[in-house]
């Protein structure tokens, strides 16, 4: 592959066809909605399109956003367990999230002049509609 | 095989955190090599031989396959943590003073030259 075709999977995720590291701008989404756990952000991934499957993509990709300083932690104590992390937004954060909003507006027109075109030759069902009336084939 | 110290204990501080973490976020107590070197995304033919060592140096349990924070990883897994945040908080080496992490080591030292002269320190 020479870096410039993506390998797009025959059937493939939501979270395969997303914009490369959509992760990133994702998180600092998230926690500018609110502060959060590591498990929480998690679940709060998935309308996103991500899995819960890797939650190591996700610590790493914290750990990418607190080394740059878009985002901070600190310990939260527990009386019922383990002393967890919870991660805020930073200023720089919010700035980028902002710079990353913007992106993704462009690229969202970009997709709708493509859908639209291809819509000329088939009409596309949303989503959810396609997945019931294949599973039901 | 001998190891290099400083990458093991850069790998022992990276490892203890990540399975700090994922005990804390209730994901997993007693990962495999595998799940861990997934979860770190690293090979496990590397990280095996590092996890056989930090349970000689008693930091994990390994049983069955699985490793386990003993008391004193995860004592070692929690401050770390702490310690790289102190670290986002220290003077850069523009700032430098008595107290400068480039101090703490030549190897820290070294580092910060090198930033330095590479123009990503904002010192």
């Amino acid at each position: 592959m020479n870096g410039l075709v993506a390998a797009i999977p025959a059937d493939p995720t939501p979270a395969q066809v997303l914009p490369k590291n959509f992760l990133r701008p994702c998180l600092l989404l998230l926690l500018r909605e609110h502060p959060a756990h590591g498990y929480d952000l998690l679940e709060r991934l998935r309308p996103l399109g991500f899995s819960r499957d890797d939650p190591g993509r996700l610590y790493r990709a914290l750990r990418a956003l607190e080394t740059d300083e878009l985002v901070r932690s600190i310990w939260e104590k527990s009386s019922s367990g383990p002393d967890r992390r919870m991660y805020e937004l930073t200023r720089k954060g919010m700035e980028e999230l902002h710079d990353s909003a913007t992106a993704l507006m462009a690229t969202d027109e970009i997709l709708k002049i493509f859908l639209s075109r291809y819509s000329e030759f088939v009409a596309l069902d949303p989503p959810a509609r396609s997945r019931s009336r294949r599973g039901s084939d | 095989m001998s190891m290099d110290e400083l990458e093991v204990l850069r790998v022992r501080d990276e490892l203890l955190q990540a399975m700090y973490w994922m005990h804390s976020e209730g994901i997993s107590s007693a990962p495999t090599a595998i799940e861990l070197s997934r979860f770190l995304a690293v090979p496990d033919t590397i990280l095996t031989a590092y996890l056989t060592r930090f349970v000689e140096d008693g930091l994990l349990e390994g049983s069955g396959g699985r490793y386990v924070l003993t008391d004193s990883g995860t004592e070692s897994g929690k401050r770390t943590f702490a310690d790289e945040m102190a670290d986002l908080t220290r003077p850069t080496h523009g700032e430098c003073d008595a107290d400068c992490w480039c101090h703490d080591s030549p190897e820290a030292a070294a580092e910060c030259l090198h930033e330095r002269v590479g123009g990503s320190h904002s010192g």
